[in-house]
């Protein structure tokens, strides 16, 4: 049967300062009509750049090498008119974060019926029809009327079907899919799915999806390549592979992400090397653990798993047994004596102003309650506008509000300098939680400074001392904000926290911003530091597994009203 | 209904610094009218004529009063009342002002396409140093150097006025010629600045994810710029037009000047160096509503070409 | 970095040179009368011609240079302090008083800068002091409202929240996050406001309304040249010109290099133009 796409030996190489840089090489994959392939990876390993590759959307100056078959097509030996062409209407891109991806200023029905006068040659108003007809297949209520509309009309979910009835405005045979739900609810993620799952099955479409996030790529696609730093190390049957993975870097993905009841996430050291610094060997091998001589020395090629069929890994030294219950058991849970009471809130409630000078007001917040004990890990979990961003601002009494929060026993509106300093919000963009002209070290030793310890070089141990807690150098003392990473700055940010020697810390999604493998490394981190400082911790997130490493208990939040508090279950 | 209120608000202060203005010479605005050399008697006369011996806070009040029912006083040099004198000198500085804005708008949109395109390469720096070139030159140098190539020595082109006096009824045609001069130069003063603001838009759309989307969708690169680019880079360069309404003003007054192009700006000049105060502060009070309904009509055609912008509070 | 730096004040170093050090260079006097060279087109004895009365074009071109910029740079710093010192305010108070500085400032944005020059210029009496005053007290509303803008967005940043939370008062704030943020803006817009001024006094004297002779600056210079125009006398009209434009440039480029060095903070785009051009819509 024919393949719809094949990539062999693809390599691509981008302008960065004036030279070339290989980011990606000798990529080979292929993908059949009615298949879904996925390509996960972290950011920086080549996934992005291989999927904007085939239909030649690359920026300016990226050389692509190898060759790329679209129903056999070699689409590297089209013309720049005739490419346009083949894959605007042979090729339907869905790309991330569909307010951007669409254009503000153009009706959402004209955006779609772009490509169809362009390709099809349909008059306006057929291709009007055709435009509502698409968005009515995508499960669009009242087409006709919000074809209409402007993409700022529609809500999170909505706008991605939109991209995907755009997408398929020219009937393609070949879906590229980047990233199509992050920054979705878990059941607008599903519902996205679902709706790829069955177009894909009603048009006999070849789907490519890329993504991060593995547990939705071994639910949803049939097969799945791992990329790792521009190569790919490792691709099988999706489901299969992700359950007993051979590449050494596949195993330490999968054990790094949370999971439920899934202990503490392991850790990866180290940081994927920049495309300048990519080596000819194994790239995955300086932050291996069963690394040997030999990866350090050549590159493994992928050769066939003994198991499965068409499970591939490039690694020496594969895994041999199933990465199921390899999380790191979770030993050292913090379970103290939760006695007494550190927090206490009562009948909680946010409003924000509708605009200037009107009576309406949006409750974010409504009528909350609950109360935590010293050293406890509260999770707030709810999908994103449930109020939980709210709850930590008034909490840390950031935003004005009503009811009542005791922090120990105290009002917390009466409190003021160093007790109010007992309670520390850590935000959830760590780079724009530093000031942008103020090194690490200046950051820490100014909380150090607010909480009265005048002498400088004392401040300056000490400094380096919260920056060791948290795992970091102090070579990062002295340097600014820009220049470190966003797991870097989290800590850093963590660090000058710690510094006002806090009774609870309020994170604020922690790891939303971070790559899986540095995320895990920083909840390692946050679960670490609450077992040796006894420190409490108010954990909001949306995403479960990452409130089920940290927490006690876990509350959830919908509407703005809490609706549950459970027992976090110990794994 | 709020940004009406402080408009209003924007609109009392104005019209109190305007007072301000005309009264924070030592000895008042008579000093202003009649100069250094006055004698006591006939300051004193003066003050007592034009109500100025009366504390400031009811002159003042008798200003407003006489504000609100449109009466703006009366011009020293011109003895008509200065509503009729700006009525009469306004009409033209529109036009001009038109001519010159829509030039430039025109200009600026062509220039920003290319300067936008190749915001890196060689033909964008080309233009990004043209356009400081042109920034760098003040309008009245503009001016003059116009006046002096094309009216001195070429002599193709009216350099004075706004209609040849020696013809008993100047043609529109003659009008015309006369309106080049000033407007170009008015043209060659804006275009730099809006074709600043425009060629940055334009580039930054380019690099938005929605331009890729087209790309992917087999939009060619015309299209892109035209249907896509353009539309979303205009908006700041319209906001900015609006904006920079009183800048405009400001060289409008030196071309008109430069031009005895008889407007506003020119009428300013005039009353200027005459000590005309209460033309002075009519055209004062005049440009700033114009300034606020500029910034109106800006937002506005904003909310029409923008429709994410909305003005319902 | 240091390169640019160098390229980017270079015509602001070498517009001050010409002005401080030219009567070294160039020593005639400008107020010399020579009858009988009037009009003379340049020459070796007279590099840029005599003006009507024989004077030496170059003499004066460069005392009309210390003339402006003895307006100018005093105007300048007034400016500089009135904008910071208002827009510091203005970012700081809360409540109904930040509203009235903002209508303030609104009102006062509403007016074309030269017709405030020139009303003032009609009411005042003309010298030195008071046209650079004039200048210095007309020039800043531009500059409040940037400061103004960006003390409020900073105050609302996360960082701020965050120093806020372990303690910092009001005080703190300004000294440690806020002016230090806004440094480099307020350097760029000192740049921008050298310029406006150089172009306002340019057009006061232009228009005959700036300090009155025997003092000539540029912008007089231009306009005394103007009434020569037929007899083609261009060596009178361009060379003050240019160096009006000159110094603009100069301003501008010294503002742009302040910009585009140092650090990867402050995505703010500012570009070339001035301050009153680049007055951009609050909040």
């Amino acid at each position: 049967m024919g393949q719809t796409l094949t990539l062999s030996n693809v390599g691509v190489a981008l302008q960065r300062g004036g030279r070339q840089v290989p980011v990606v090489e000798n990529i080979s994959l292929s993908l059949a009509a009615g298949e879904t392939l996925a390509i996960v990876g972290e950011s920086g390993s080549g996934k992005t750049t291989t999927a904007l590759a085939i239909p030649g959307l690359l920026p300016e100056g990226a050389t692509v090498s190898g060759q790329i078959l679209l129903q056999g097509q070699d689409l590297r030996r089209l013309a720049q008119r005739a490419l346009r062409k083949l894959c605007g209407a042979r090729i339907g891109m869905v790309f991330q974060d569909p307010l951007a991806a669409l254009n503000p200023t153009m009706r959402v029905g004209a955006q779609i019926t772009e490509a169809i006068r362009l390709h099809l040659g349909l008059s306006r108003r057929a291709a009007w029809a055709r435009a509502v007809e698409l968005l009515n297949e995508v499960g669009i209520e009242g087409a006709a009327a919000r074809a209409a509309d402007y993409p700022h009309m529609f809500s999170g979910g909505m706008r991605q079907r939109v991209m995907i009835a755009a997408a398929l405005a020219c009937d393609p045979i070949l879906l590229i899919a980047d990233e199509p739900t992050s920054g979705l609810d878990a059941d607008l993620k599903e519902q996205i799915f679902t709706l790829l799952a069955r177009l894909r099955a009603d048009r006999r479409l070849a789907v490519l999806l890329i993504s991060h996030d593995m547990s939705l790529v071994a639910r949803h696609a049939d097969r799945a390549s791992v990329f790792y730093a521009g190569r790919c190390v490792e691709t099988g049957p999706a489901a299969s592979m992700l359950r007993s993975p051979r590449h050494r870097y596949t195993c330490a993905l999968l054990r790094a992400a949370p999971r439920l009841g899934g202990g503490v996430p392991a850790a990866i050291r180290g940081a994927m090397p920049e495309p300048e610094a990519f080596a000819a060997s194994c790239r995955f091998a300086p932050r291996c653990d069963h690394a040997q001589a030999e990866c350090v020395a050549t590159a493994p090629a992928l050769t066939a798993a003994p198991d499965d069929e068409g499970h591939i890994a490039a690694c020496f030294y594969p895994a041999t047994t199933p990465v199921a219950g390899m999380h790191v058991p979770s030993a050292a849970a913090p379970s103290p004596a939760l006695s007494g009471e550190s927090l206490r809130v009562e009948g909680l409630t946010v409003r924000y102003r509708r605009g200037y000078r009107s009576g309406t007001a949006r409750v974010a917040v409504q009528d909350v309650s609950f109360q935590m004990a010293p050293g406890e890990c509260l999770g707030v979990v709810g999908a994103s506008g449930s109020g939980k961003t709210s709850l930590a601002h008034a909490i840390v009494h950031m935003v004005p509000y009503e009811g009542r929060v005791l922090f120990r026993g105290e009002p917390l509106s009466t409190l003021r300098g160093a007790a109010l300093r007992r309670m520390q919000l850590v935000f959830q963009n760590p780079a724009a939680s530093l000031d942008p002209i103020q090194t690490a070290g200046a950051a820490i030793e100014e909380a150090l400074e607010l909480g009265g310890l005048r002498d400088r070089r004392q401040r300056r141990a000490r400094a380096t001392a919260l920056l060791e807690q948290v795992g970091l150098a102090n070579s990062l003392l002295d340097r600014l904000p820009g220049t470190l990473s966003g797991g870097q700055a989290q800590r850093v940010a963590i660090a000058r926290a710690l510094a006002a020697e806090p009774a609870l810390l309020v994170l604020d999604e922690p790891t939303a911003s971070l790559d899986v493998s540095t995320a895990a490394g920083l909840l390692t981190l946050l679960r670490d530091l609450a077992v040796r400082l006894g420190v409490g911790y108010i954990v909001i997130t949306h995403d479960v597994a990452v409130a089920s490493v940290l927490a006690h208990r876990v509350a959830v939040m919908q509407n703005g009203r809490l609706v549950e508090i459970r027992n976090n279950v110990p794994s | 209904m709020g940004r009406v209120a402080e408009a209003i608000a924007t609109l009392f202060f104005l019209v109190t610094l305007t007072f301000l203005l005309a009264h924070a010479v030592p000895d008042g605005p008579a000093y202003a009218i009649l100069g250094l050399k006055i004698s006591p008697e006939r300051l004193n006369a003066l003050n007592t004529q034009f109500g100025l011996d009366a504390p400031l806070w009811r002159q003042y009040a008798t200003w407003l009063w006489h504000l609100l029912h449109g009466n703006l006083g009366f011009s020293y040099l011109q003895t008509r009342p200065v509503a009729a004198v700006i009525g009469a000198y306004a009409g033209r500085t529109v036009v001009l002002y038109t001519v010159a804005t829509a030039l430039a708008a025109v200009a600026a949109i062509g220039f920003g396409w290319l300067h936008g395109v190749f915001y890196r390469s060689w033909p964008g720096r080309v233009c990004s140093g043209i356009e400081l070139f042109l920034y760098a030159m003040p309008g009245f140098f503009i001016a003059t150097v116009l006046g002096m190539v094309f009216g001195s020595w070429l002599h193709v082109l009216p350099a004075c006025g706004m209609a040849d006096l020696h013809q008993a009824a100047p043609g529109l045609a003659d009008r015309m010629a006369h309106m080049v001069l000033p407007a170009s130069s008015m043209a060659l003063f804006v275009t730099p600045w809006l074709a600043r603001i425009f060629a940055q838009g334009v580039h930054e759309e380019f690099s938005r994810d929605y331009v890729r989307t087209a790309r992917a969708r087999g939009v060619g690169f015309g299209s892109i710029l035209l249907r896509h680019v353009t539309p979303n880079a205009i908006r700041p360069m319209v906001t900015m037009l609006g904006l920079s309404l009183p800048a405009i003003f400001s060289g409008n007054v030196v071309v008109e000047s430069v031009f005895d192009y008889p407007g506003i700006g020119w009428l300013l000049w005039r009353s200027a160096v005459a000590h005309d105060y209460p033309v002075l502060v009519g055209i004062v009070l005049v440009l700033g509503v114009a300034t606020m309904l500029g910034n109106l009509a800006a937002d506005l055609v904003n909310a029409w070409l923008d429709p994410r912008v909305t003005y319902a509070e | 970095m240091l390169n640019k730096l160098a390229t980017g004040a270079a015509p602001l170093v070498l517009l001050f040179l010409f002005c401080l050090l030219g009567p070294a260079i160039w020593p005639t006097d400008p107020a010399a009368l020579n009858v009988g060279a009037p009009l003379a087109a340049p020459s070796l004895s007279y590099p840029l011609g005599t003006d009507a009365l024989g004077r030496d074009e170059l003499a004066r071109l460069i005392h009309g240079g210390r003339e402006t910029l003895s307006v100018a740079v005093p105007a300048t710093l007034l400016a500089f302090t009135l904008g910071t010192g208002y827009g510091l305010i203005a970012g700081f108070a809360s409540g109904i008083l930040a509203r009235l500085l903002m209508r303030l400032l609104d009102a006062l944005l509403a007016l074309p800068s030269l017709v405030v020059l020139l009303c003032g210029a009609a009411l005042l009496p003309l010298n030195r002091v008071t046209v650079g005053g004039l200048i210095g007290v007309t020039a800043w509303f531009a500059l409040a409202r940037v400061v103004r803008t960006e003390i409020m967005s900073l105050r609302e940043r996360d960082f701020a929240q965050a120093a806020r939370q372990l303690g910092a008062g009001p005080l703190h704030m300004a000294r440690r996050h806020l002016l230090p943020n806004i440094a480099r803006l307020l350097t760029v817009n000192a740049t921008f406001l050298l310029g406006d001024s150089v172009l306002a006094l340019s057009a006061l004297s232009f228009l005959g309304l700036g300090v009155p002779p025997p003092a000539a600056s540029w912008g007089s210079m231009l306009q005394s040249g103007i009434g020569l125009m037929d007899l083609g006398a261009w060596w009178l009209i361009l060379p003050p010109g240019f160096l009006i434009a000159g110094s603009l440039f100069a301003a501008a480029s010294a503002g742009r290099m302040f910009l585009s060095e140092a650090s990867n903070q402050q995505t703010k785009v500012f570009w070339f133009f001035s301050s009153e051009k680049n007055s951009l819509p609050s909040s």
